[in-house]
This record gives structure tokens, sequence and C-alpha cells, in this order.
């Protein structure tokens, strides 16, 4: 039982992460498609400077730096030169997975998986039987609470809803809509790299090509299906790792009665079902897609 | 009230100097200078494009001009700063609310407010809710904005505009969502801000209205000052209306001319003269009509409504109690609870718009970029789709003939353009009109709806669409307009009929009395309450 | 009408310029030789023996899933799911051939196509329907679509089209009944020619010569409006939706029985995505995407020439697809303001 509820944790931490940030991001009125190259990037940067260098905390300002770097390329492109969102955010998630390939090739000779020789801090034995999982863990409830206080009871989480929802409304005080978005991709550039950290060196300790495998997608639909409040899209995106977690036990269990690859799509299917429930319940006559989650 | 420069009083409340504002190579405010006392209330008017609400912009720090200044009480205020203008005294209350629908009443005021910070929901909904008291605003703190009546919303942006203890209000088109009660509210409450020193500054565009509240008016036209800023008291309405319409209209009748600048008392065009004969036939008949709450609105919950051809009814009502449904469920886009509708005699009842097309219905809608054209598609395109939305989705297009064909039409409808590959959003305001005019009123027109047809377009637009509709009628097709401008209903109907909480709550004939018609629009949102009590 | 075009065109070339810059700045960071790396790109793209033919094998595949790709772009909807209707196709045409080997090629080849037009609209259709009945938007819907395609191919070629002689690591299908190739594996052949420059003129005249193309086009810019002139705008949806599902899914059975020859898991991972990319060069136009899939055939075919050659990364191509995609949709008005912000700051 204890390891079901493990996996289930150490699945989601990451993809409750990046929900936070695609909240954010939601909230000033971007749709953050770069998420997964924004993962991708964290995971690998986390690793490889581990590899490199033995220092975590060095490694996870590494990753903090380059989300940032790319998250504010994202910025630019769809601020200031205009650039159609959804096609630019998966322009940064392909420089975020075609980089990170770039960079293992560069660096280590090949594509293969990088190994590092350790990883994150655990929590140590004073948690029992949790103590194996690290501390960006723990962290995530205070974090999602902080983010929770930031977004919903602030006047800066108010300009920034403003900003999304009725830009108009922001420019007739003075607060620029743009700048707004800014800072809320920036803030969102460490939860994606912490996203990444955690997915990669959290536990296992290895960065391979590919490894997000749509989770930073999941974090999207996370919080469409969380109506982009972000205690609704935490509880989404361990949702959608639970039903991940569910059909790797049952590809392990089963694996010889159930297809073991139709089970592993499940997280996916059950992403598309959370989507069609959440688009259900808005109906189209309720809020539009920049009013989500304002409580 | 003499010009005194040099005397040692205070400073204008908001100096003009040379103010030019260019959008690309429209000017939109060429070279204005003036000077406004501080202490009393100024109004400001035009027709639409005649640049009223770029220069309360351009007071209130949002918009940068092109050359010039103004100064607030003195003050040089950065161009475009919108942050340092506050901080000087100076608010706008826009014409259509800077609001997010979302936000209740309290947060939109913290938003706005000065304390940076955490709050908690309670706490700001018990000092929010005070301060409204103090100034004499009722309004639940914590209701939604999307939830509040249209005149609440009002109050709300009103509420919000003052936060910041402006020495300086301007108020940008304020009466054109009131009913008639709603602009005397507004007038009291504005008198009362007089009281406590407040400046304001009233954008309107109705004779009457200036008359009632201003002590100063100023008139702007095309762009440029023409007139004022001078004492309204003895002022006579002719001149004033002269100078709004300037000689872009000369072949305006006169009470076309008295529609559009709103002077006097409203009055029906042809009464005395034979008015003309309706049709035996009927373009539309809606009996008890019930529609539920849905996208377009509140609902419907009981709506009589009959258009005879070669008449035009209006529909008189603030926005927000029922119109859009109305509109919506006649178009066959929003389905009905009950009730029937027959259009041009014949019943419809699941059948959607292309069939009733089909059957001569036409509909000119509220939102003329959002409903009416793709802004970013072609002018021929935008023509186009009602020629094609009948028939299979396989059928041949040909883009050759259709270009063809749209010009002529744009031609016949004397549309200024360049090709029929420009895009819509190019055009201006009249002009885009136009083009849905060309598309929907064309010979086999039963039944045209308009929704607010006039909205936005300046003098020679507007009489364009007049001419327009009542070339329909003349032609035997039933006109319906909707319409928050009662000048304008009042000028043009043959009847008017009033639609109010969702309700028809009356029908009235010329000649028009303004009273009846405002207490029919209140009167029916009361009732709802005392039902409940 | 022509300067529209050349301007269209000038503005591809533009960001495209851009993204190459940007492309060379990541190669340096990453410790490549910026230079070395371009050039090794522009060699296997251009230069190399029997260019044309590497051209035209990865070219062709790709024009006709882009085809697909403007027809739903240009009503609006943003189906980012070619990879998996392409690899939806491939797997029906797959089964198809399965079951129909040993029979006539006349026969099979039109059917196992057939197989894999459907399997690539029925993989559109489910999309569109959650788009058009609950109003869940495509745009995570189709790319989990992706995903669960490529898993189902996984499935398939480990388990019941599986050959069993295959080596141990990628796992692959039993290769296609060689009376039923359309071409050899390393070229192409008038077949795919003649197929390809079908679903061409077909895509031009659904746009341009149709009731489809005119209002899918106007409601791709303004749903609104098209809904208030009474335009069904269900039946548009659905059948952009179904129609480029449909081109996937024939480009995916081309592949099979063509250059493939076989279904191996995880073939050909970038076609979808580089299909987008193509239709937004080409400005959602056609008659463009011709030229533009051909332009990004040269590079696909750079992607093999770079390891072998050059000693480069393959993801080198990777990056510079995705670098095009992020700059593509700017617009020129943005940028243009930009420029002259900046020279003004220059000047004072």
């Amino acid at each position: 039982m204890e390891d079901l509820i493990i996996a289930f944790l150490r699945s989601g931490t990451p993809i409750v992460y990046i929900a936070i940030a695609g909240v954010i991001a939601q909230r000033a009125g971007i749709w953050n498609l770069g998420l997964e190259g924004l993962m991708i990037v964290g995971a690998c940067a986390t690793i490889v400077t581990i590899r490199l260098t033995g220092s975590v905390s060095l490694a996870l300002l590494v990753a903090v730096a380059l989300c940032a770097l790319l998250s504010l390329l994202l910025w630019f492109v769809v601020e200031i030169l205009k650039a159609n969102q959804i096609i630019a955010g998966l322009g940064i998630t392909g420089l975020g997975l075609g980089g990170t390939s770039l960079a293992l090739t560069a660096i280590f000779g090949s594509e293969a998986a990088v190994f590092a020789p350790h990883g994150l801090p655990r929590l140590g034995p004073a948690f029992g039987v949790f103590g194996s999982l690290s501390i960006l863990v723990l962290a995530m409830p205070f974090l999602v609470f902080g983010i929770w206080l930031v977004l919903c009871r602030s006047r800066f989480g108010l300009r920034l809803s403003a900003a999304g929802e009725h830009p108009f409304a922001a420019r007739a005080i003075g607060v620029s809509p743009t700048r707004m978005r800014f800072w809320a991709l920036l803030l969102g550039a460490p939860f994606c790299a912490l996203a990444g950290a955690e997915l990669a060196a959290g536990s296992l300790q290895l960065f391979s090509v590919n490894m997000t495998a749509g989770r930073g997608f999941m974090g999207f639909a996370a919080v469409i299906f969380g109506a982009g409040h972000p205690i609704g899209a935490t509880l989404a995106a361990f949702f959608f790792a639970f039903v991940g977690a569910l059909g790797i036990r049952a590809q392990l269990l089963y694996g010889d009665l159930f297809p073991s690859s139709l089970l592993l799509s499940l997280p996916y299917v059950a992403t598309v079902i959370g989507l069609w429930i959440s688009a259900r319940i808005k109906g189209p006559s309720a809020a539009t897609n920049s009013e989500l989650g304002r409580s | 009230m003499a010009e005194n420069p040099q005397a040692g009083a205070q400073a204008p409340a908001l100096d003009a100097q040379g103010v030019t504002v260019r959008y690309g190579s429209f000017t939109a405010l060429d070279d204005v200078t003036a000077r406004f006392e501080p202490g009393l209330i100024h109004a400001i008017v035009g027709q639409n494009g005649a640049g009223k609400t770029t220069f309360a912009r351009v007071a209130a720090g949002l918009v940068a001009p092109a050359a010039g200044q103004a100064l607030i009480f003195g003050t040089q205020v950065p161009p475009g700063d919108v942050p340092r203008a506050r901080t000087a005294g100076v608010e706008l209350v826009h014409q259509s609310f800077a609001l997010p629908p979302s936000f209740t009443v309290a947060e939109v005021l913290q938003f706005v407010g000065p304390r940076a910070g955490l709050y908690s929901r309670r706490a700001i909904e018990r000092h929010w809710q005070a301060w409204l008291r103090d100034i004499g605003i009722d309004l639940p703190a914590a209701a939604r904005i999307r939830d509040l009546p249209i005149e609440s919303q009002q109050s709300a942006e009103i509420a919000r505009a003052m936060v910041s203890d402006a020495r300086l209000l301007i108020l940008d088109e304020p009466t054109a969502v009131l009913p008639p009660e709603g602009i005397d509210r507004l007038f009291a409450r504005i008198r009362s801000l007089k009281a406590r020193g407040v400046t304001v500054f009233l954008v309107l565009h109705k004779i009457r209205e200036v008359l009632a509240i201003a002590d100063t008016v100023t008139v702007l036209r095309g762009g440029r000052l023409v007139a004022g800023p001078m004492p309204t008291a003895g002022l006579a309405p002719a001149s004033l209306s002269a100078q709004i319409i300037g000689e872009g209209a000369g072949t305006l009748d006169l009470s076309d001319r008295a529609a559009l600048t709103g002077e006097g008392a409203a009055r029906h065009a042809d009464a005395g003269a034979a008015a003309p004969r309706r049709g035996e036939g009927k373009a539309l008949e809606v009996s008890l009509l019930h529609v539920a709450r849905g996208q377009y609105g509140n609902g419907l919950s009981g709506v009589n409504l009959d258009v005879h051809s070669a008449e035009i009814v209006g529909i008189a009502g603030v926005e927000g109690n029922g119109q859009r449904d109305l509109v919506a469920a006649v178009a066959g886009l929003q389905p009905i609870a009950e009730g029937a509708i027959r259009i041009a005699g014949q019943s419809f009842g699941r059948e959607g718009l292309a069939r009733r097309r089909g059957a001569g219905l036409r509909i000119i809608p509220f939102e003329r970029n959002v409903e009416g054209l793709s802004l970013t598609s072609s002018l021929w395109e935008n023509w186009s789709a009602a020629q094609l939305v009948g028939r299979s989705l396989l059928a041949t297009a040909g883009p050759r003939a259709l270009r063809r064909l749209a010009d002529q039409r744009f031609r016949e409808w004397d549309l200024r353009y360049r090709n029929p590959d420009q895009p819509a959003g190019a055009l201006s305001g009249g002009n885009a009109q136009k083009v849905i005019l060309a598309r929907e009123v064309d010979a086999a027109a039963r039944l045209i709806i308009a929704a607010q047809p006039t909205r936005g377009l300046d003098v020679g637009a507007t009489a364009a669409v007049w001419d327009a509709l009542r070339a329909a009628r003349a032609r035997g097709a039933g006109v319906l307009i909707i319409s928050s401008d009662l000048d304008e209903l009042f000028d043009i109907c043959d009847r008017v009929v009033v639609l109010a909480a969702g309700r028809s709550v009356g029908t009235f004939a010329p000649p028009y009395d303004l009273r009846a018609i405002g207490d029919a629009m209140v009167a029916a949102t009361a009732r709802p309450q005392e039902e409940t009590a | 009408m022509m300067t529209e075009q050349i301007a269209a065109v000038l503005r591809a070339c533009l960001f495209i310029a851009i993204a190459l810059l940007l492309c060379m700045v990541i190669f340096a960071a990453v410790g490549l030789s910026a230079i070395d790396t371009l050039r090794g790109v522009v060699e296997g793209a251009f230069f190399r023996p029997r260019a044309m033919d590497h051209v035209l094998r990865w070219g062709l595949p790709l024009l006709i899933t882009s085809v697909g790709v403007v027809i739903c772009f240009r009503a609006g909807y943003f189906n980012i799911g070619a990879q998996g209707q392409f690899y939806m196709g491939a797997i029906a045409a797959a089964f198809a051939a399965e079951a129909l080997r040993g029979t006539s090629p006349l026969v099979a080849v039109p059917l196992c196509m057939l197989a894999g037009i459907v399997g690539g609209a029925i993989w559109a259709l489910w999309p569109a329907l959650l788009r058009v009945k609950a109003g869940a938007d495509e745009v995570i819907s189709t790319m989990m679509g992706n995903f669960i395609a490529a898993l189902v191919l996984v499935h398939v070629t480990s388990g019941p089209l599986k050959d069993p002689s295959g080596s141990g690591q990628a796992t692959s299908s039993l290769p296609v009944d060689a009376a039923h190739r359309i071409s050899a594996t390393t070229g192409t052949s008038p077949i795919i020619l003649g197929i390809t420059a079908l679903v061409v003129l077909l895509g031009w005249w659904l746009t341009r010569r149709t009731a489809f193309g005119v209002l899918s086009g106007l409601a791709g810019r303004n749903p609104t409006m098209v809904t208030w002139q009474g335009a069904d705008v269900e039946r548009i949806a659905i059948g952009a939706f179904l129609v480029s599902g449909a081109f996937a899914g024939l480009a995916g059975s081309i592949e099979l029985l063509g250059p493939n020859g076989r279904l191996a898991s995880g073939f050909l991972p970038a076609h979808g995505f580089t299909a987008v990319v193509i239709a937004l060069v080409a400005s959602l136009s056609v008659l463009a995407t011709v030229f533009v899939a051909l332009f990004f055939g040269a590079l696909a075919s750079a992607a093999l020439y770079l390891p072998v050659m050059a000693g480069l990364p393959a993801a080198a191509i990777q990056i510079i697809n995705a670098s095009i995609a992020l700059f593509i949709t700017s617009r020129t008005e943005a940028a243009e303001n930009l420029l002259s912000r900046w020279r003004a700051r220059w000047k004072t």
C-alpha cells in the first residue's frame, strides 16, 4: 500500500509543479504549450550538472536559469513579435526536446541515457518508509499554498488575472498586460525546473532523451481540468499521475492479460477524458477560458 | 464667464495645448487647444468619430499625443503615463467598462487600490462595503461584475474611478447605456460630486443632456475643436446642433438632424404627415416566447411581437433585458423553450439560420466586428458568405465570379474601398457597416433585424443606414430595429415596443412620450423584485 | 494579389533567417561549431549524390500530410495530431496488407491505401467530435492522440504484427508483400508522385473552388461571424478534421507500402510536427506547400546525412524545425515596430 502512495507522490509531484507553472501563465493570458520543453530542459540540466560537478544546488540553479531563458524567449516571441501562442509554445517544446538531445551528443558523445552519481536530497529516515522521497515532494504542498496566496489573495494576483481576462482593465490603471505576462512566465520558470529536477533526480538519477513523455502536456491539461485554479490543477495533476501509476502497476501485475503498451496509454486517455469532462461542465454559457479559476 | 488666464486663480483642471493624435495616416485629434476651469461640469460633444474618446484618453494619460501636451491642474503629465496621471488627480470612467467580469466589486476596488500585498477576502469586502457606503454608492461588495445589471456595473465603474480620490473625473459617454431615469440618477450623482469639489468632464452626444447637466460645452468635429469651452447658459440648441454636424450632412431633414443630435424632446418624423401604410402580411410573428438563460443573455419570459411588412418596428430597452436572446431565438441560434416564431408566414421551430435566411430573414448583428464581419478576411469573402451558406459545402464557389458580384453590389452601395480583396478591417466603421448592408439588405429580404445598426457610426454613415432601412420598408420588407438610442427609434420607427426583464411590456405609437416609454423600461425591471418579496 | 504573395514569401524568409540565427546560437552554446553544423545541413540537404531522389522520398509524404494540416488550420482548428493520424493510417494499412498478402497488387495496393485513409480519418474524428459536441479544445486532445497512437504502434509491432525473425532491439512488423511495394526503400516512384499530385489538386480544389473553402477560411478567422451567417459550423469542423486525418493516414500507408516496407515502432517520429511547420511556413496555402514541403524534405534527408557523413548530431534538424515553428507566426508589423523603436533609441 505504501509503495503505491510513494509511487503516486513521486509521479505526481513533477506534474503538479508543471501544472502550477501552467496556472500562473494561464491567469495572465498565456497558454504555455512550451511546458513540456521546459520540463525536459530542467531534467537534463539537473542530471548533467550533477554528473559534471557533483553539486545539487548548482544543478538546480542551472536548471532554473535555463528554464527562465527559454520562458523569456517564449515571452519575447509571443508578446513582442506577436506570434501565435500555441505554435510558439510547441516551438519551445521542440527546442527543449531537440536541445537536450543535442546537448547529450555534444557533451557525452551519444544520445544514450546519462546517469548521475546522486540525485536530489531525500527526506531521510525521520520520515520512515517515505524517507526515500525527495525534498521537492515535501516542498510541494507549501509551494502550492504559497502560489495560491499570491494568485488568489494578493493585489499582484488580481493584476495578473486582469491582464489575462480583461487586459483593458489593467491598462486603464497603468498596469501593462505585457509586463504582467513577463512576470508570470518568469515566476513559472523555477516550477518547470523543479518539475524536471524531480522527474530525473527525484528517485531515478538518470536522464534519457524524451523522458518527459507528454507529462508537460498532462500538466497543461491539468490546468484546464482544474479550471485554472492552483488547488484544482494540483488535484487534477494528481489524478492524471494516479492513473499513470495504476497503469504501470497493472502492466507489472497483469502484463500477460492486457497489452502493456495499452496500459501505459492510460494516463493519456485519462487526460482526454478529463478534458471532455471539464468542457461539459463548463458548458457554452459559462465562464470563458480567460476566466478560469477565479477564486 | 470670462476666461482670465492671468488671474491668480487656481490652475485650470485641464489645459490642453495643441494636442494632436495620429493613428497611422488617420488624424484623430488635430491641434486641440482649450482650458477647462476647475470645479465645474464640462461637456464635450461631437458625433461618433469626432475624437471625443481620444481626447478623454489623452487627458487621462492613456493615449500619448503625437504633438502637444495636456496639463492636469498645472502639472505636466508625461504622455501615456497612466499612473502619474492618476497621481495628478485625473480618472477616467470608460464607456465600455474596465471591469473584469469575473471579479467581485471588492476585488475590483482592491485591484485598483493603493495597498499591495496579501489580503483576506472577508476583510476587503468589509472594507470596501464601508467605503462604498461613505461615497454613497449602493452596491454589494461581494457581487461579481458579470452578475450586476448594466447600471450597477456603471456604478462600479464610477466607484473604481473614485478610489484614488480623483479631482478631475472624466466620464466617457456614460448615458449611452442608461434609461431616462438612470440618466437622471447619474446626473444627480454628478451634481453631488461637483458639490464636493470634483471637476467633472462628460463626453456626450445628445444636446438635451448637455443642456441638462453641463456648465460649459466644447464641440469637437472631425478631430478639431470648433467651439468652446463656452457656457451653456442661454445657448440655442439649433446653433449647437449645426456646429456638431457641420456641412457634412446637408441633405438631412430636420427630424433626422434632431435625432442625431438629441435636441429637444424626441418626436416622430412623420408626426402630422401621413404615416406610410404598413402591409397586410406579417414579416414576423412572435407569440408567448420563452427562452432559457443561455450564452445570449438571461432569457425571455413571454415576448409577443409582430412586425408587418412595410413597417419599421423598434425595440427599446436597456441592453441586457433580452434583446440578444430575442434576436438569437428568431435566428434559430438559441433554442426556444415555449412559444412560436413565424417568419414571412412560415413557422420555424428547430430549423437553423440558413433555412430562415431562405425564408427572407436578414440580420445586421449587434457587434459589427465580431458577429458581422471577419476583419482579416477579404471583402468579397465576407460578402459571399451569405450566398454560400444555403448550399452544399462541396458546391462550386468560383472566386472570380464572386468577386465580380461583390464589386457590383459594393458600387451600388457607394462603398469606399480599393478592391474586393482588401481585408474588411481596413475599412472605416461606416463603410464596414455598408458591407453588411450590401450583404443583408437585398431584394429577397422579407424581415430585416437591425441590431444597434448605427452604433459608433458618424453622421454620414448613420444617415445612410437610416435611408437603407427606409428604402427596405418601401420595398415591402418588415424591419425590426433594436437600439438603445431613443431619439433614433422615435425618428424612424412606426411603432416602438419596450423589452424589459425578458418581457415585452408595451407597444407605443407616435407621437412618442419619452416619459411613458422610460417608465415602461424601468417599471418592468422593478416588478420581479416585488413578486419575490 | 501578387504583392500579397511576394510579401508572404519574404515574410517566411525573414523569419526562417531569424530562426537559423537562434539555431546557430544554440549550436554554439552546446559546444558545436555553428558554421560546420549549418554547412553539414546544407550539404546533406541539397548537395549529396542523387539529392533529388532523397528530397522526393522525404518531401512527398510530408507534402500529403501538410496539405491536410493546411485544410484543418485554415478552418481554425489546431489539429496537431498529424503524427498520430499518420501512425494510425500506417497501422491500418499494415493490417490490410497482412490480410491481403498474396493477392494481386492491383487489388491490394488501393485497398491498403483506403485502409490508411480510413485509419487516419477515424483518429481525427474523435478529437473533432470532442471539440464540436463538448467544446473540448483540440490541441491537447490531438496531442494526447499522438502519444496514444505511438503506444498502439509499439503494441502492434511487438504483438499482433510482430516480425518473428526481427532483431532484438527495434520491434517491427512483418515486411509487406514484395509485390505490393510501391517503391524501393531508398526512393520514390511514379505512383507516389501521382498520388501526391492528386492530393495537392484535391486540396487546392477544396480550399479555392468550393463553398467549404470560402466558409472554412472565414470560420478560421472568425467562427462567430459564420455562425451568424447560418453556416453549419459543426459540419465544417468535422469535415476539416476528417480530411486532414485522411491525408495523414494516406501518407502513413504510402510510407508503409513504399520506402519503409514495414511498420517499425517509432518510425518517422518527426513527420507530424514537420508537416505542421510546413503548413505554417506556407502561410496555409496549398500551392505554396508544394515548395515548402520539398524544402523540408531536403532538411529531413540531411538528418540522416549528418551523423554518418559529417559526424554531427541529427537532433540539429529537430532544432531547426522547432526554431522555425517558434518564429514563423510572428507578425511583420510587430517586428517593424521593434526595429523602428530600436532605431529611435540608438539615434537619441
